[in-house]
């Protein structure tokens, strides 16, 4: 994905040609056996979703006949290559302007012909129900947004582990992900589109949405976008990450000379939002995107407190546009979290929070294959993960909006439980160091996996003697490997 | 249109008017005031305090008053001689503590500050209190002009104690907003329990204060996105600095241009998460994506609802994670802004579904004047006082829909005053009332009632000339009473005017507000009494036939006499100078007679009748006790009250004749009825026999309105009713039991009696001149057996 990114980077996206070749088969896989298509179209993204089998080649061991076993061999046990069939979950991501090119190229690439349905979900759905169903051939079966997004948080949470995070700006690492608990629920979604919806989750098919605010994501853009004439929202986000807000938002000393003491408001205090610019002779654009970013993030971050707090809840996960690989907004809100609940709620955000809508849409129409019955896990190898960090520290985490994301899931043969001897579920943490917060080992381990990758090539090598085109296999293996390391030291998460 | 300028009365509508005509941005800082209209009684002036916002000044102290007041002495038997009045009628001199408020633009503080210096006389005062956020900012200038030493105190306790103080003692300060319902404002009644509550203070930013005492109070919650940040955005948005002319902006606005609703993203509503289709999803939400710009309105119109949605919004979450239903928003961002009343008030109904309501307050913008104040004062403990609002002295409330009256844009260039005096006894509930806190007193709303309110301040304007006569006829010996009285005639002819534009100045409208603004404009102009005269006349009169009335009811059956007794307090209640039609005949013929009275009575059935219950109940065990709110002097209390009075004595029911503190109109004063009594005592050893046994007591109500609010009662008043284990309430009178308390719900058995004496109101309780209400009311025996039975 990264040569991607790096491709599009390099090209101004405002000229992006939508028949760009695409490199197919490294983003829609397996598409031959794809079925129970989904699709989640928002206000700038798309995500695909589709099932799909993968057939791969699985080492088995089997003892050795009694009657054969005499024989040639001191072997205890034979080794076989044999080819299995797994299921799949393909979730991929991109920017709305692709939907043409990437519904042709699902369409020509389409074997399965038992699929009629595609599920829908999102605000774009009904903009393109007839785009779709022309190109895909597929009748547009539109599933409620809000169930979807549920669905979707609820098969993360459950099965990826180390989904969630906490977001801390200053912290060694900005992120500190949070173990999976045994029981999910209840918890709060507050997702954060264009407005606000905040929903109380009680289970698996009990949720209410208890709350909202039109101060959202798009009053960000909006106002955004009239106040400094910027009319996009990730350079808006640009322009906020360098302001000063204290220029532009009357805070607690403006007024009172210090803090007021007796109310227990310190002087930083924002007491009141844009409040100077009344009276300002000057407008600064980034001050302007600051306080406004301030102001939303801080008003949400409130907003979702005192009903969390209303309704007893203490685990607040945050997702939709607004927060969507956005450190500045993770850490807005995670500010205001903490100030309005003395650290008593934790802001918590999503790995995969872009997809729970198209998870949801899936798993709704996948309802007769029951895929909450099995086990899943996340396909390190095809998956792209969480590439956001500072947009200061990597440059390239700006133009992620330009470029593709996949997830990929595999259904695990079981279900996976718990051992029941946990002292405390909840709380156990498998890993002994956490690479991603101690930045010596890390470096070590990574070193040290890199040093090894030559001595595993030549021993994946010399497993399939027999096979001339194992040499080239195992190239790439070298090549995807090495990419994820390096990957992984700048992005430890 | 007063607001013309042709008006010439001395009051602060020249000042409106005059500031209204020339820009305020050119205003000049010197300009010139009536200072004696605004700053009042400054010679006797202390206690100073100052709370400075960011646009206006709130300036509070304490004076005193002196004015006349009427008062009544028996002749000494030595000099009884001479003369066959029964007492002398004396005009004295009283000092009474009064409250000053006043609100003026930043922009007028150091002529105000000058004017206040100059005119200083008490040196006493060494301080002043200072409040607010422009406290420190004009600190050394208010040291240096009045060489006072300001004393900053928090404004968030000064805000709190100043709301306090309102709720406890304005009744109908607090009101709900209702932009298209036939009155604006829907004032509540005064609760005898003000705590706790929120109070919402939107400034520059949003404080959100839990209060549940009085001295306890906690900020629990708050916002950087208040006030502050709608001036501010909306500067930068359209280019508008001022921020009424933002508001005014907003007010023309169509926010659905700006603003992203349900239905744009879901083509209709969003039936499964009950969000209908015109719901806002997100403030702004278009605005990134338009090709061309919005109109100012609009704009201004969006963030008006963003802004307002999301207070009400935290309002509602922290009310109910306190459990708090009362609910108060003030500061500058609501302050006489009926565009912000009603989205606040929208916004509050939406997010609640109507469990909370959004109240604001009359005098809001004075809370932090007032508590600032308070604080000063505290020695001199003036929570231990009732107060009373002033209506000649006060501005009243100035604001309705900008478009309805245009006026209201000019008003924060003008001076705003309210005054309240200190009465002279706490006021409290009667323990009688059913249930205190749903208690209303007047029968009709005249803010509600469009034909009502016509009819009464066309009454009342009529009835003016008679009153100015009157008053004018009382003080014969005065050569200046001419002057006072037509400038009395011009300032209750302007109130009278304002209220014809402004039903809810001085909250709800109603016939007693209108007779007590009538009462405190004759008191403001030394007019204490204008019916001493007439009183005395007929009182001396009445005395005379009482023996005789006595003796012919007497001569009567038992259940001749029950019937004839009712009658002769109808009969006497027809003698009332306060209504128009009587005065008229009273004026004509002067001998009008108690005989011809009971003949002008209606016959029976009478348009309200239930006599005959009550006359079941005087066959039963009588009375433990029964309290008599009365009316009038003369024929009324001496030959209709006090023979009916001395049957229930005899029955062996004590009384407890409450009367008023202070004259209005021709009603019996406490004063005077303690006179008559005693000379009734001299001739009736029933009477006699009563005060001596202490089985008929004299009360002041705490009153001094031809009307009667049941929950401002003289404490002693309240004492007595519990001593007694009063189970009988009478009340007589169209002012007392027509025009206030026709509906008011009693724990005990209850008489409502009175004559109709206004042919308007006749008709519209569809009867006609002299119709008869005789209501006798029974407490039903369980309040919850009651709900439950059906009609």
């Amino acid at each position: 994905m990264a040569e991607w990114s790096g491709l599009h980077s390099s090209t101004s996206r405002h000229t992006m040609d939508k028949s760009i070749t695409l490199p197919p088969d490294e983003i829609f896989r397996n598409l031959e056996n794809a079925k129970r298509f989904a699709i989640d179209i928002g206000g700038s993204l798309t995500k695909l979703a589709y099932y799909s089998t993968v057939q791969h080649k699985v080492a088995k061991v089997r003892s050795f006949d009694h009657a054969t076993k005499e024989a040639t061999s001191d072997e205890l046990y034979e080794i076989s290559v044999q080819e299995e069939v797994t299921a799949r979950l393909h979730f991929i991501k991109f920017e709305n302007a692709y939907i043409e090119t990437c519904l042709d190229f699902v369409r020509d690439h389409l074997v399965n012909t038992d699929t009629k349905v595609i599920k829908a979900t999102g605000g774009g759905a009904h903009k393109f129900k007839e785009l779709i169903e022309r190109k895909l051939g597929l009748r547009v079966d539109k599933e409620d947004e809000m169930t979807c997004l549920i669905k979707g948080c609820n098969f993360v949470l459950r099965n990826i582990p180390h989904e969630a995070f906490v977001y801390a700006k200053h912290a060694d690492s900005e992120f500190r992900f949070q173990t999976t608990q045994p029981d999910i629920f209840p918890y709060l979604l507050v997702n954060i589109g264009s407005g606000v919806s905040i929903v109380k989750v009680e289970s698996e098919d009990k949720f209410e949405r208890i709350g909202g605010s039109s101060i959202g994501g798009g009053t960000f853009w909006g106002l955004g976008a009239l106040l400094t004439k910027t009319k996009r929202f990730d350079e808006l986000l640009q322009l906020a990450s360098k302001g000063q807000h204290t220029s532009v938002d009357m805070l607690v000393k403006d007024i009172y000379g210090g803090s007021y003491g007796s109310l227990g408001l310190t002087g930083d205090l924002i007491a009141s939002s844009f409040g100077k610019s009344a009276t300002a002779d000057k407008e600064f654009r980034c001050y302007m995107a600051k306080s406004l970013l301030h102001m939303i993030s801080n008003d949400i971050g409130q907003l979702a407190c005192l009903y969390a707090k209303l309704h007893n809840l203490s685990r607040v996960y945050f997702g939709g546009f607004f927060i969507r690989g956005h450190p500045v907004t993770m850490h807005t809100i995670t500010y205001s979290i903490n100030f309005f609940t003395k650290g008593e709620v934790q802001a918590l955000f999503l790995r995969h929070e872009g997809y729970l809508g198209a998870i949801g849409a899936f798993l709704k129409g996948a309802e007769e294959d029951n895929p909450n019955q099995y086990s899943w896990g996340e396909n390190y190898a095809g998956s792209s993960g969480l590439m956001s960090v500072s947009p200061d520290m990597n440059p390239m985490q700006r133009a992620r909006s330009g470029t593709f994301d996949m997830l990929e899931m595999d259904r695990l043969e079981r279900k996976l439980v718990n051992l029941p001897l946990l002292q405390d579920a909840s709380s156990y943490i498998p890993d002994t160091v956490d690479l991603a917060e101690d930045a010596l080992a890390r470096e070590y381990w990574l070193y040290c996996f890199e040093e090894a990758l030559d001595g595993v090539v030549k021993r994946a090598l010399a497993s399939q003697p027999d096979m001339p085109e194992a040499a080239e296999r195992a190239e790439k293996f070298r090549q995807k490997y090495r990419h994820k390391l390096q990957t992984l030291r700048h992005q430890p998460l | 249109l007063f607001w013309s300028g042709s008006t010439v009365a001395a009051t602060m509508a020249e000042w409106s008017g005059l500031h209204s005509s020339t820009s305020r941005h050119t205003m000049d800082k010197s300009i010139t005031l009536p200072p004696d209209e605004i700053f009042r009684n400054l010679e006797n002036a202390k206690r100073f305090a100052i709370d400075i916002g960011g646009s206006l000044t709130k300036l509070a102290y304490y004076s005193t008053v002196q004015h006349k007041v009427a008062k009544v002495r028996s002749f000494d038997h030595a000099t009884k001689a001479t003369s066959d009045e029964l007492y002398e009628i004396s005009v004295q001199e009283e000092v009474t503590a009064r409250l000053h408020f006043i609100k003026f633009e930043n922009a007028y503080i150091e002529t105000c500050l000058d004017f206040v210096r100059d005119h200083l006389v008490n040196t006493d005062t060494k301080v002043i209190k200072a409040t607010g956020g422009g406290a420190h900012k004009f600190k050394e200038l208010i040291e240096r002009k009045l060489g006072l030493r300001v004393d900053k105190e928090d404004e968030m306790t000064c805000l709190i104690k100043g709301c306090n103080f309102v709720l406890r003692n304005i009744p109908h300060e607090a009101f709900v907003y209702a932009k298209h319902a036939d009155s604006e404002f829907r004032f509540q009644t005064t609760q005898p329990d003000i705590f706790p509550y929120l109070l919402v203070n939107i400034g520059s930013g949003v404080s959100i204060v839990k209060v549940e005492s009085e001295d306890k109070f906690e900020r629990i919650g708050g916002s950087s996105i208040g006030g502050g940040t709608f001036w501010g955005l909306g500067a930068l948005l359209t280019k508008t600095k001022r921020f009424d002319e933002l508001l005014q902006l907003a007010s023309k606005g169509q926010h659905t241009s700006v603003d992203m609703l349900v239905k744009d993203i879901y083509g209709g509503s969003y039936g499964s998460l009950g969000l209908t289709g015109d719901l806002i999803a997100s403030s702004f939400g278009k605005s990134a994506t338009a090709d061309k710009g919005f109109p100012k309105e609009d704009m201004a119109k969006s963030l008006l609802h963003m802004i307002s949605n999301d207070i009400g919004q935290l309002a509602c979450l922290y009310a109910k994670l306190h459990n708090l239903s009362r609910v108060y928003f003030g500061g500058f961002f609501i302050r006489g802004h009926p565009v912000t009343m009603h989205t606040i008030t929208y916004s509050i109904n939406f997010f609640t579904k109507g469990e909370v309501q959004a109240l604001f307050l009359r005098h809001e913008g004075y809370l932090g004047a007032i508590g600032a104040f308070l604080k000063g004062a505290e020695e001199d403990n003036p929570n231990q006082y009732s107060w009373g609002e002033n209506y000649a002295g006060s501005s009243g409330l100035m604001s309705v829909s900008p478009d309805m009256n245009p006026m209201q844009r000019a008003r924060s260039g003008t001076f705003d005053m309210l005054e309240m005096d200190r009465l002279e006894r706490k006021l409290v509930n009667l323990p009688l009332l059913q249930d205190a806190s749903s208690y209303i007193p007047d029968t009709v709303d005249l803010a509600e009632d469009a034909l009502a309110r016509e009819y009464w301040l066309y009454c009342f304007e009529e009835a003016l000339d008679g009153v100015v006569k009157r008053a004018l006829a009382s003080q014969p010996d005065m050569p200046e009473a001419a002057e006072r009285a037509e400038k009395f005639r011009q300032k209750y002819r302007h109130k009278l005017q304002t209220l014809r534009h402004q039903p809810f100045a001085y909250g709800s409208l109603t016939v007693r507000s209108l007779l007590d603004t009538r009462e405190h404009c004759l008191n403001e102009f030394n007019f204490p009494d204008p019916y001493s005269k007439i009183k005395q006349r007929e009182n001396d009169m009445a005395l005379k036939y009482y023996q005789k009335v006595v003796k012919s009811l007497e001569e009567l059956s038992w259940e001749e006499r029950q019937f004839a007794l009712i009658r002769g307090v109808l009969a006497g209640n027809v003698f009332d100078w306060g209504a128009k039609a009587v005065s008229d005949v009273l004026e004509s013929e002067p001998e009008f007679g108690f005989e011809q009275a009971k003949r002008k009575l209606e016959e029976r059935p009478w348009l309200v009748d239930s006599y005959d219950q009550w006359f079941e109940r005087l066959k039963g065990p009588p009375h433990k006790c029964a309290l008599f709110f009365v009316d009038n002097s003369g024929l009324d209390i001496i030959l209709g009250v006090m023979p009916f009075v001395r049957e229930l004595l005899s029955r062996g029911t004590e009384v407890v004749l409450a009367s008023n503190s202070a004259p209005a109109l021709n009603d019996v004063t406490n004063g005077e009825l303690q006179i008559l009594t005693e000379s009734i005592a001299a001739m009736d050893p029933v009477i006699q026999a009563g005060l001596r046994e202490d089985r008929l007591t004299l009360v002041q109500s705490g009153s001094s309105s031809p009307c009667l609010d049941l929950s401002r009662l003289d404490k002693v008043l309240a004492m007595v009713v519990r001593e007694r284990k009063t189970d009988l309430v009478i009340i007589e009178g169209m002012g007392r039991a027509i025009h206030t308390n026709y509906y008011a719900m009693l724990s005990c058995e209850s008489l409502k009696m009175a004559v109709i004496k206004n042919s308007w109101l006749a008709d519209r309780l569809g009867g006609k001149l002299f119709s008869v209400v005789f209501k006798y009311e029974v407490p039903a025996a369980g309040h919850d057996s009651e709900a439950l039975t059906p009609p």
